[in-house]
């Protein structure tokens, strides 16, 4: 074919949606044209608005195109261009400093989901070379999700423990908690399937602070809820299903451990509370009465669906938001059945599983090191400008003196992004991988042109799940002197005198991933790699949805649960021994910090959610004028907070407590429930010279604290707003 | 024959799939121009409240008002499909006319964007799409297969007559060439 002819090449986006979409690539002259969606057999794949505008973040005059060394303050923004020798000479020269000066440890290594569900490229590249190099330290936690993993592997023993999307319209009733898949995506054409339980007369209701485009398009009824508080309304549920004899006891006593210890702390018997609607009331700002109404049908119209994912488990006490809402699917026996859920962490057991993407990679990439070299203690996502700041002194494991960034833009994405910049002034040397100017590349001492998905070959599954892949072609060259991580760091691992390092071509790479996935699957059979990379989309054939825990509750007896128990663990034997404060064997709602009856709503009276926005996929692509064009960043406020404080649609506003301030256009709304505001995270920090961000970026606010697990409480916060100058 | 959209309302999530893919098959950088557009709607009053959108290109009119507003007779109307059509080689641009199609449009559909004397520009319904029998590019990009297309009449048949929803008023003198099913 000539060259000049225009052809179609399949990718995706790899970016931390949860979905995967196919993107259809037309490319003319080494130049991508246009973008089309899924338009083949089956349930086709279709992109949302981000993948459709990917080719304005290929070609943006924003990318960065050369490797970069820092002229002004960090903060600044001001690089002076120096080519690849020297860029990787400097920065194999300051690891070598770093360990030889201080230790291994010293050198923090923050890769995290800017590339997911991507078998190669992704931040496993720096992974590999660091743990080569001799150690380093590494981060652990997830922004998203911790709370719901660590609840699925306590009370399942295992994170696959969700169902195909297209079981949704086979439930009864389904409740969507704290979950917004039309904006979040979550899977691919999950909105899909809800729209045709709805068009199936199925009852959905949203338990939410805010009216979402879900509640709007799916929904019954919305429940407006108060935020941190879901766990109250839950318990309270579990209380009128004990109270009304409508839970399944069979169920229970024959698959579950410990309801009796659940049932004495929701009755009160020890701590005199019994956990009634009235007092979930006074908590959640949801009415008794619509809490017994909601325990009724869910109990009552089996099989019921609970679907959520992150968000109110984004909160101080999260993990007992999903340990709670996961009983709740056992005592209705609403598990291992079609149209049920366990209303755990989402992945179904079909196509590649989580093995075969991360772990497999994490396999191969990291096979044949030395073991102790990965045995190095974490730091928490939440913790990291912490333990900079305070270092051993403060009880952390290490002296950080290094930062390696990759795949990620923690100045804006984890909490607290003024104590961020503070922590990142203080180090010896920051050296960045990353394709524009973000908040965090502005911190680099090198900064380094890392290339798209376009312009290199990988394949990527659904981190959450699914029945398919999909090749994601190398679509044109490089552009500029960007590189791949893995490129990048092979010429690091040059200079550093490491060998085997990457001894493979990306083509023999991912010829070998996908060789060994075929023994991680039982959906086979896969085709072969020539002819997968060809058709770019693998879509697995399946006859009906997949379901959790099938053959758990079958045949019990030959298919025990992955816990400790072979049972659903309500009560977790785990747990008690674990013996950590707060962190209860039984689900259990804990008062959070920051709620409203923390005596700091006396300054601070709103509680913030922040939410994701559907322009853009965390902080990326929130420089693409196609995609920032289409809504406002703005601050949602009920109308009658606005009013007490002389705010009207449109103000700017300044919002604020002690970790920052920031300025922001308000939106004065019906869709939320008063008391709290709700802001867009991912918008890019831009701190002016009075430290007020100009940006709006929700870290700014947040406190850089984690639940008892681990979970990031992005929904745990509160603020102040007032009327700013425009 | 007329060709014209169905819009189903109520599945509408307000994503922007369609605004995006028709910016990117048309080309369009200019991000004040909106060849297909979506206009939210919020109703009502905590916790009782309604939010809807309308996901609006050129609706082709039957009698379009652009038309006959046009000072240099720049839109035409293709008899064979009822798509409208700028010459843009015609068109006066926005500075030498004082964009009488646009004022006369009941829906705002006439785009000039923020250039010296940018030509009107319109929805084309994809007519090189269709040239190769593929639909116009939001339809196949709604994630949530909101949208149908083909003659009107056809439409009407398989999803009846509602030609209104809050937001959207049919104009009588026009007569768009849309039909819809409501949320609400």
């Amino acid at each position: 074919m000539s060259k000049n002819l225009e052809k179609t090449i399949i990718s995706s986006c790899p970016h931390d949606c949860g979905g995967r979409c196919v993107l259809k690539v037309h490319v003319k002259n080494n130049t991508i044209t246009k973008i089309e969606t899924d338009d083949g057999e089956g349930t086709q794949l279709r992109a949302c608005a981000r993948g459709r505008a990917y080719r304005q973040r290929v070609y943006s005059p924003d990318r960065l195109k050369y490797p970069m060394k820092r002229t002004g303050e960090r903060g600044e923004g001001k690089f002076k261009r120096i080519s690849w020798d020297e860029a990787l000479e400097k920065v194999s020269s300051e690891l070598i400093r770093i360990k030889e000066t201080y230790a291994p440890e010293a050198i923090l290594n923050i890769s995290y989901s800017g590339n997911t569900g991507t078998f190669l490229h992704n931040q496993l590249s720096l992974f590999r070379l660091l743990t080569m190099f001799g150690g380093f330290t590494p981060i652990w936690g997830s922004a998203s999700f911790w709370g719901s993993l660590f609840s699925s592997e306590t009370t399942f023993g295992t994170v696959t423990a969700g169902h195909t999307g297209d079981d949704i319209p086979n439930a009864k009733y389904i409740i969507m908690w704290g979950w917004n898949p039309a904006e979040t995506v979550q899977k691919t054409n999950t909105a899909h399937y809800l729209s045709q339980a709805k068009e199936k007369g199925i009852k959905i209701v949203s338990i939410d602070p805010r009216f979402t485009d879900s509640a709007a398009a799916f929904a019954n009824q919305w429940i407006p809820i108060r935020p941190g508080t879901d766990t109250a309304m839950i318990i309270a549920m579990a209380y009128v299903m004990i109270i009304e004899n409508l839970h399944d006891k069979k169920f229970l006593e024959k698959y579950t451990t410990g309801f009796d210890k659940f049932e004495a702390y929701v009755l009160g018997t020890d701590d005199k509370q019994p956990k009634t609607p009235a007092w979930a009331e006074t908590i959640t700002g949801v009415k008794a009465e619509t809490i017994e109404k909601i325990a009724r049908q869910y109990a009552g119209n089996k099989p019921s669906k609970i679907l959520t994912l992150g968000a109110p488990g984004r909160t101080a006490f999260g993990e007992q938001f999903h340990r709670s809402l996961s009983t709740l699917s056992a005592m209705t026996g609403n598990i291992g059945v079609s149209g049920g859920e366990p209303a755990a962490f989402g992945l179904p057991a079909v196509g590649l599983q989580p093995s075969a993407g991360t772990g497999l990679i994490a396999r191969q990439m990291t096979g044949n090191l030395p073991e102790g070299a990965r045995q190095r203690p974490a730091l928490h996502i939440t913790k990291l400008w912490d333990a900079i700041l305070k270092g051993k002194e403060g009880g952390y494991p290490a002296d950080i003196k290094m930062a390696y960034i990759t795949n990620g833009n923690p100045v804006n994405q984890f909490m607290n992004s003024n104590k961020a910049v503070e922590a990142l002034k203080k180090l010896e040397t920051i050296v960045v991988h990353e394709q524009f100017m973000t908040p965090t590349a502005k911190y680099a001492d090198i900064l380094l042109p890392v290339n798209t998905q376009f312009e290199r070959n990988d394949i990527i599954r659904p981190w959450q799940g699914g029945p398919y892949c999909i090749y994601m072609n190398k679509i044109i060259d490089s552009l500029y002197e960007s590189k791949s991580d893995l490129e990048i760091c092979t010429g690091l691992a040059k200079k550093l005198g490491l060998s085997g390092y990457n001894e493979l071509t990306e083509d023999e790479w991912l010829r070998d991933f996908w060789e060994a996935a075929k023994d991680m699957t039982d959906s086979k059979p896969l085709p072969d790699y020539d002819t997968f990379k060809k058709e770019g989309v693998f879509k697995i054939k399946t006859d009906k949805p997949v379901i959790a825990f099938e053959k758990e509750i079958k045949d019990p007896e030959n298919n025990p649960f992955p816990t400790a128990s072979g049972k659903i663990e309500i009560y977790s034997e785990k747990l008690k021994e674990r013996n950590t404060p707060d962190l209860p064997p039984i689900p259990m709602y804990i008062e959070p910090w920051e709620g409203k009856n923390d005596p700091l709503t006396k300054k601070y009276p709103l509680q913030l959610v922040s939410t994701h926005s559907k322009r853009r996929i965390h902080s990326n692509m929130d420089n693409m004028p196609w995609l920032n064009s289409l809504e406002p960043h703005v601050i949602w406020i009920n109308s009658t907070d606005a009013e007490a404080r002389g705010i009207v649609n449109g103000d700017n506003a300044l919002v604020f407590n002690d970790r920052g301030k920031i300025s922001i256009k308000v939106k004065v709304t019906e869709r939320i429930i008063p008391g709290v505001v709700s802001l867009g995270q991912g918008a890019w920090y831009s701190p002016d010279k009075k430290g007020i961000d100009r940006g709006g970026c929700a870290n700014v606010l947040l406190k850089d604290e984690h639940s008892p697990a681990g979970a990031f409480c992005s929904n745990t916060c509160l603020v102040e707003i007032e009327k700013g100058e425009d | 024959m007329q060709i014209g959209f169905y819009f189903d309302q109520s599945r509408c999530t307000g994503c922007y799939a369609c605004v995006i893919a028709c910016r990117d098959w048309h080309d369009i950088k200019d991000t004040s121009i909106e060849l297909r557009k979506i206009i939210p709607l919020e109703q009502g009053k905590y916790p009782d409240v309604k939010l809807s959108y309308i996901s609006l290109s050129c609706n082709h009119c039957k009698t379009p008002a652009c038309k006959e507003a046009c000072p240099v007779e720049a839109i035409s109307k293709r008899d064979e499909n009822g798509i409208m059509v700028v010459d843009q080689n015609v068109c006066l641009g926005k500075d030498r006319c004082k964009m009488f199609c646009k004022e006369a449009c009941p829906y705002d559909a006439p785009q000039f964007g923020e250039t010296e004397n940018s030509k009107m520009q319109l929805c084309t319904l994809c007519t090189d799409r269709l040239a190769e029998n593929k639909n116009p590019v939001c339809v196949d990009a709604c994630p949530m297969r909101a949208f149908d297309f083909g003659p009107i009449d056809e439409l009407k048949k398989k999803y009846g007559e509602i030609k209104e929803v809050p937001g959207f008023v049919h104009s009588k003198q026009t007569e768009p060439s849309i039909i819809f099913k409501p949320r609400y």
